[in-house]
């Protein structure tokens, strides 16, 4: 008797037995659930959980406050909320048009053969290898109000007669901020597409050209639509980089002058750090996430697999 | 393909007109730590200064803490990476190779912590790390990492895996290997190069933050890393541009010497997921 049972408990861990294999699964996988469930879906709960009470700065462990939507109802009626979704949605609009512009046009640029293509590719995505505080900083400089090279540029180019208050003009600020980012940007777009761009057969543009199909009819009927995947991913993922941006906005223009650079993400660090409004912050940070997450599914749909 | 000589001039022109709008700011960094304060304060700029102040490297260097700050990111970025593909590797591996309940979920999950602001997380984690004292140490940072790499760590490092056959391992456990040990022996060496790029581009990854790093770190400038550091350099009334712009080098040059020679690891963890 004892004996069977030992036997039973031996092949129980015998994990090399098939029907046990699936227990082997579990166990590799245990720590970064265990990982993940203490860093990013705990702290995700406490986050909703925050934003439904009324708080200023929360305390591990203490007694919690009752539930209350307030913190939502003043978002909703701030006119501080409406005007950040408005900058996030323009910058975002204008960021990602942007990026994908120059990116796609640096692979298609790469993607012919030449002598020195190596170097010119690398050369060409470079300032994704940039950090992005770095980026910040060179921008800056050629933004400074007062002996920047843009607003000289701008002066020699005739379209200003004195040099440009990138700082303290909201216009001017937004475009800095879009500047800086498409530079920083445009790099990813263009290494995916290069990637896209690479894995087309080339037997396609051969039998298309034996066809009398011309530049443009190969670039419409066959580049666009065999690119159009990758494109999509990668429009998503910039797309979510810039709606999630915290660093090249706040050491660039630290979302002013008059908030006319202050996106949801800028919004949601500072009602946390600066004015040491957690509950309120939360509430921004849970409704960008949520936006975040419609916006990227409605654009991908079923392709949305592809992402991760 | 062939081209007439006017194309492949065009071409040339094109390639090479571009590539100096967008190397030029990586340029004009240089011309600025080489500068003068006065040439710098000076309309119209010059650009490639008169006299260039090579020891403005060796001043910044000696002026600011800057090994210290690299250091404090390189420990960050380390640990980080360190602790994440310990726990990626095998989950990786385990979603590749078992099909186990709620493997679909796992990957919706990734999907929304990829999604995830960090200017959300950072509230929460704000109150977790200063009920634990952990404010101003790096082992903020080093948590703080792992949320953005384990999810993306794990989804590249499962691509990774699914390339490689699994006869490899049945045949290794035919000859007597334990499950484990083909992991271990069999698989992981021949996944080495998809280990690397993940690794590296977790690294970079690292090494970009500037959120955390100011929320966690800002009071405790024995630990402050390289992004966090610079950030302080911008004065409030008078900001040395020449100084800002030598140190930018210093701290953009690891990355930047990173993705010269590594491109194509790097490349490849980018690309990972868009192909398929």
């Amino acid at each position: 008797m004892t004996d069977t049972v030992q036997a039973g408990r031996r092949k129980f861990f015998d994990l090399a037995r098939p029907s046990r294999q699936h227990l082997l699964g579990y166990i590799l996988i245990a720590p970064a659930v265990l990982m993940v469930a203490a860093i990013i879906v705990w702290p995700l709960i406490l986050a909703i959980d925050l934003s439904f009470q009324q708080v200023k700065i929360p305390r591990l462990g203490g007694a919690s406050r009752p539930f209350s939507v307030s913190n939502y109802v003043w978002l909703f009626s701030s006119q501080e909320f409406w005007l950040a979704c408005w900058v996030t949605l323009k910058l975002v609009i204008v960021v990602t048009a942007g990026s994908v512009a120059v990116g796609l046009s640096t692979a298609l640029l790469v993607n012919n053969r030449f002598e020195g293509r190596t170097v010119a590719r690398l050369g060409m995505a470079l300032p994704w290898a940039v950090p992005e505080i770095i980026a910040v900083v060179i921008f800056a400089w050629m933004f400074d109000t007062s002996f920047g090279l843009f607003g000289w540029l701008a002066i020699k180019l005739g379209f200003t007669g004195q040099m440009i208050p990138w700082v303290s003009s909201s216009t001017a600020a937004f475009w800095a901020v879009a500047i800086t980012m498409v530079w920083k940007g445009f790099p990813f777009v263009s290494i995916m597409c290069l990637a896209g761009l690479q894995s087309i057969p080339s037997d396609y543009y051969a039998a298309a050209k034996v066809d009398g199909a011309s530049s443009f009819q190969r670039f419409r009927w066959i580049t666009m639509p065999l690119l159009m995947p990758v494109l999509g991913v990668t429009l998503v993922l910039t797309l979510l980089w810039v709606f999630r941006d915290f660093s090249i906005i706040k050491v660039l223009t630290g979302g002013g002058p008059l908030r006319s650079t202050q996106t949801l993400s800028i919004m949601t660090y500072d009602q946390a750090f600066q004015y040491h409004n957690f509950g309120r912050a939360a509430a921004v940070g849970v409704l960008t996430l949520v936006i975040c997450i419609i916006a990227s599914l409605l654009m991908l749909g079923r392709r949305s697999k592809s992402i991760y | 393909m062939r081209r007439t000589l006017a194309q492949s001039l065009a071409l040339y022109a094109t390639v090479i007109f571009t590539l100096v709008m967008i190397l030029f700011p990586v340029y004009w960094l240089l011309v600025t730590a080489l500068s003068t304060t006065d040439e710098l304060y000076r309309l119209p700029p010059t650009f490639w200064p008169d006299d260039p102040q090579w020891d403005v490297f060796a001043r910044v260097w000696a002026a600011k803490p800057i090994l210290l700050w690299l250091w404090n990111s390189m420990l960050a970025a380390v640990g980080s990476v360190a602790l994440s593909m310990l726990v990626s590797v095998s989950a990786g591996y385990a979603l590749s190779r078992y099909s186990m309940r709620g493997g679909a979920t796992m990957g919706l999950f990734v999907l929304t912590a990829k999604m995830l602001p960090a200017t959300l997380l950072v509230i929460p984690l704000f109150s977790i790390f200063s009920s634990f004292g952990l404010i101003g140490s790096l082992w903020t940072l080093v948590l703080a990492h792992s949320t953005m790499i384990i999810p993306f760590a794990t989804w590249m490092l499962k691509g990774y895996f699914d390339t490689i056959p699994k006869e490899l391992e049945q045949a290794a456990m035919v000859d007597g290997c334990s499950p484990i040990g083909a992991m271990v022996r069999v698989v992981l060496p021949i996944a080495t190069p998809g280990l690397a790029a993940t690794a590296l581009y977790a690294f970079v990854l690292s090494w970009a933050d500037y959120a955390y790093a100011r929320t966690f770190l800002v009071n405790s400038p024995d630990n402050w890393t390289a992004n966090l550091g610079i950030t302080t350099m911008q004065g409030e009334y008078v900001t040395y541009w020449n100084d800002i712009a030598a140190a930018s080098v210093f701290i953009a040059l690891p990355i930047i010497a990173i993705y010269l020679f590594l491109e194509r690891y790097l490349v490849g963890g980018l690309t990972a997921g868009a192909e398929k």
